[in-house]
């Protein structure tokens, strides 16, 4: 539901990415596409040159050479520039924190594409509308007290999502326990995808 | 540098060459009005209506559900869920009283129109300062519009600058200038606008060429990362060659060298053609190298 202006969200929904525990097999990845996209499972987002998915990998070297892995997406920010710059407020907050789009409000200008600092919006080639976690099927999970589509796929217990407004929530233990970082923190979005440092 | 993730904005956002002459014809049509506070003549206000039909007809293109406008312009006002912090917003409100404006100092320009009674009231409007001040102060703010509209793109540094709405503004008050030396060709308009333009587009060329090189070197030494690369493409990279021929050969040193040819021999229409054309493509070219130089901030490094 749609967050009404001077309303706080009653729920803070966010996702956890433990990166010690992901095997970087890819499962969230094609799970996300297969629930909410499924008919671009054969089909590259030209731009990233990977499939078109709202969690996007990205692939470098550490400092000794050795490879490395980062699963991104949709932070859901708190202080989310594609709300700000959405013209005609189809990209929104929702009563659960999450930041979502309201498809009759969308004239595909792009301008939440070129917003996000994560670049984890896709513009998808038929709709017209720019795709980012979470998508329509996964709200439905999360709707009927399910976890997204990421979370039920991973083999490595590595995701979770869950609201950080409740002290006993698994995402809540887990970041209170483990050290844990956000992306570009100095952007000053306020995001709500965590990363996980390690598990010990 | 070892940058894993360099996206290009313009293979995921698209904001390229549809967008650069968006922002072109936005530019020619705002600082046009400004310029048309002065001048009052025919060919300057049709060529400031059709700039931003044309421009605005690039841009509805660019939309990915340009067919659900309509729509959205129906549930925003009906839900009042219009976005005040977006420039964007802005912009469609500003374009579209400049837009009205335009039109109705055409109308007060076309003397067929006039033969019409209640077309008659577009003239006494057009003669009036405050009703052309306005005009302008729309042109001006569309101009500062199409800058903002990238300057608050969060996810391309490159662009979050204050300099690109100068940038844009002085750029298109480059290509007025020019429009004005063509109309003195075409024989629209006198001796005395086209002598007192050469001289104001040779000021307007040296600030242009200031602002370009400190938009690449301040984005270049204390931009992000983004910013850095961004510009790296701009002033040695795969964009350099738009950068160094057209915005700044072609865009600048041609016209300022033909000013001052002309300055010494006096003007010839040849010369004023080529330095005008010139002129126009370097602000066309300003705009999509700045476009297409955008990345996003690299999340690994």
């Amino acid at each position: 539901m749609r967050l009404r202006r001077g309303q706080e969200p009653t729920r803070r929904l966010a996702h956890v990415w433990n990166e010690a525990n992901c095997t970087a097999c890819g499962a969230c990845i094609i799970a996300c596409t297969a629930t909410n996209a499924p008919e671009m499972m054969h089909r590259k987002e030209k731009g990233w040159n990977s499939l078109a998915s709202n969690i996007r990998r990205i692939e470098s070297q550490n400092a000794q050479g050795r490879p490395t892995m980062m699963l991104s997406q949709c932070q859901h920010c708190e202080d989310a520039p594609c709300v700000h710059t959405c013209p005609f407020g189809a990209v929104h907050y929702t009563t659960d924190g999450l930041v979502d789009i309201d498809e009759r409000l969308c004239i595909g200008c792009s301008y939440c594409v070129a917003a996000c600092p994560y670049n984890v919006r896709w513009m998808h080639p038929e709709t017209g509308l720019p795709n980012k976690c979470m998508g329509s099927a996964c709200l439905e999970l999360v709707a009927a007290n399910q976890q997204p589509a990421c979370v039920q796929a991973c083999p490595a217990n590595a995701r979770d999502f869950g609201d950080l407004n409740d002290p006993a929530s698994s995402v809540s233990q887990t970041l209170r326990r483990l050290p844990n970082r956000v992306l570009l923190e100095t952007a000053g979005t306020k995001p709500k995808y965590f990363i996980v440092e390690s598990s010990s | 540098m070892n940058v894993a993730d360099l996206t290009l904005q313009a293979d995921v956002a698209h904001w390229s060459w549809t967008i650069a002459i968006f922002l072109w014809f936005v530019g020619i049509a705002g600082m046009g009005s400004v310029a048309y506070y002065f001048s009052r003549k025919a060919p300057l206000a049709i060529t400031i209506l059709v700039s931003l039909i044309v421009g605005l007809l690039f841009v509805v293109s660019h939309l990915t559900r340009w067919w659900n406008l309509p729509i959205t312009i129906f549930y925003a006002i009906m839900e009042f869920s219009f976005n005040f912090q977006s420039w964007m917003f802005w912009g469609f409100a500003i374009l579209s009283v400049h837009l009205v404006l335009s039109a109705i100092v055409v109308v007060a320009n076309i003397p067929f129109l006039q033969r019409f009674w209640f077309l008659r009231w577009a003239a006494v409007l057009n003669k009036s300062n405050l009703f052309l001040g306005l005009f302008a102060f729309a042109g001006f703010g569309s101009t500062v519009y199409s800058g903002f509209l990238l300057s608050t793109a969060a996810g391309v540094p490159l662009w979050n600058t204050a300099l690109i709405p100068v940038l844009w503004v002085i750029s298109a008050s480059v290509a007025t200038v020019a429009l004005i030396e063509l109309f003195y060709v075409l024989g629209w308009t006198d001796e005395r606008e086209a002598a007192f333009g050469l001289r104001l587009g040779m000021g307007l060329d040296v600030m242009k060429l200031l602002a370009v090189l400190a938009f690449i070197h301040i984005s270049l030494t204390v931009g992000t990362m983004g910013a850095q690369i961004g510009a790296a493409r701009m002033f040695s990279g795969d964009l350099a060659l738009m950068t160094w021929v057209g915005v700044i050969g072609i865009g600048i040193l041609l016209p300022l060298a033909i000013g001052g040819l002309s300055l010494l021999i006096g003007k010839k229409k040849p010369l004023l053609i080529v330095s005008s054309v010139a002129a126009l493509a370097g602000v066309l070219f300003l705009r999509a190298v700045v476009l297409l130089a955008g990345v996003w901030e690299p999340l690994v490094i």
